[in-house]
């Protein structure tokens, strides 16, 4: 846990909040945040992330398109990458599967499922 | 005979020609149609996203009331709490003391605890959000159809009317399903679903 940096993308800045005061109450200090897809692939440039939470729908870049850019660079292929979003259909979890995230949490969600993902995706 | 001859023939080509405008008069009703009736379909949508927002933001307005009560009540009594603590003290009963500091130790963790339920429930203001800008959407289209309609009965081109309204429509992303209680797909659905890749 100690050694965890996680990525929280997000364009709602509610929701950033919200994310990492959970993150932080259950013990993950070290979390750095991104407005969309794009934001966040700039910040992972320049910092080393273990640990991804993205959002589905955003500007510029969303969170399918992110996930697909992330599979698609070597580096990132086994990053760990949880999808947190509103969108419940089954084919949008199906398709966010497919494009890789590791586990889909939708909003609202409780702290306890925040924690109970994380652990199960860095579980493998 | 002969003398009538062009007249008849003038009659002849402004009747044609008011024929011919007819027609087109007709042909761009009934193009007009079209966006009338999308327009008229998309109002009740709208109309039900604003509701929706309405009664969520309402429902979990009143969860956090609730909670926000309960955190009222727990400082009142720590209040008390501690007046009473003071008593203690200058009448030297240390073991009420400590009994007392227990509760109040308590008192605070339930409070502290509340505080969290509250922040989470804000998740309510993405939702809502995204749900406006659902509604938000489907009005605009339905203001740039009925700009459309006007620029077509003045004459205007198509392409000219739908240049300008491309132009003034802003660049919105939301789930057309969000929602704060119903989720299409429960949380132990969606496990299953990842438990089968694995």
């Amino acid at each position: 846990m100690a050694d965890l940096k996680i990525l929280a993308v997000d364009d709602s800045p509610t929701m950033r909040r919200i994310i990492m005061n959970t993150l932080k109450r259950a013990g993950y200090n070290d979390v750095i945040e991104a407005s969309d897809g794009r934001d966040a692939l700039a910040k992972m440039k320049v910092e080393k992330v273990n640990f991804v939470i993205t959002d589905w729908n955003m500007p510029e870049m969303d969170g399918l398109a992110f996930v697909t850019a992330l599979r698609s660079m070597g580096e990132y292929k086994s990053l760990p990458i949880l999808m947190v979003t509103t969108r419940s259909v089954k084919d949008d979890i199906v398709e966010a599967l497919k494009a890789g995230v590791n586990n889909y949490i939708v909003k609202p969600f409780t702290p306890d499922t925040l924690k109970e993902k994380i652990k199960q995706v860095l579980a493998g | 005979m002969s003398e009538n001859q062009p007249l008849q023939f003038k009659i002849q080509e402004e009747i044609t020609e008011l024929a011919a405008s007819v027609n087109e008069i007709v042909s761009r009703f009934r193009e007009l149609q079209n966006p009338l009736r999308e327009s008229s379909e998309k109002v009740p949508i709208a109309t039900e996203q604003l509701d929706k927002i309405s009664e969520q933001t309402e429902a979990a307005t009143h969860q956090m009331l609730d909670r926000v009560e309960k955190i009222v009540q727990q400082v009142e009594d720590s209040k008390k709490g501690l007046d009473e603590i003071k008593v203690y003290t200058k009448d030297g009963r240390t073991g009420d003391i400590s009994a007392l500091a227990d509760v109040l130790i308590e008192k605070a963790s339930v409070t502290c605890n509340d505080a969290y339920i509250i922040m989470d429930a804000l998740q309510f203001q993405d939702i809502t959000s995204q749900q406006m800008n659902h509604a938000a959407s489907l009005l605009e289209d339905i203001e740039f159809r009925l700009q459309s309609i006007m620029g077509a009965l003045k004459g205007q081109p198509d392409d000219e009317a739908d240049g300008d309204n491309q132009q003034n429509k802003r660049d919105r992303v939301y789930d057309p399903h969000a929602d704060l209680f119903d989720k299409r797909t429960d949380q132990s659905a969606i496990d299953d679903i990842f438990a089968r890749k694995g």
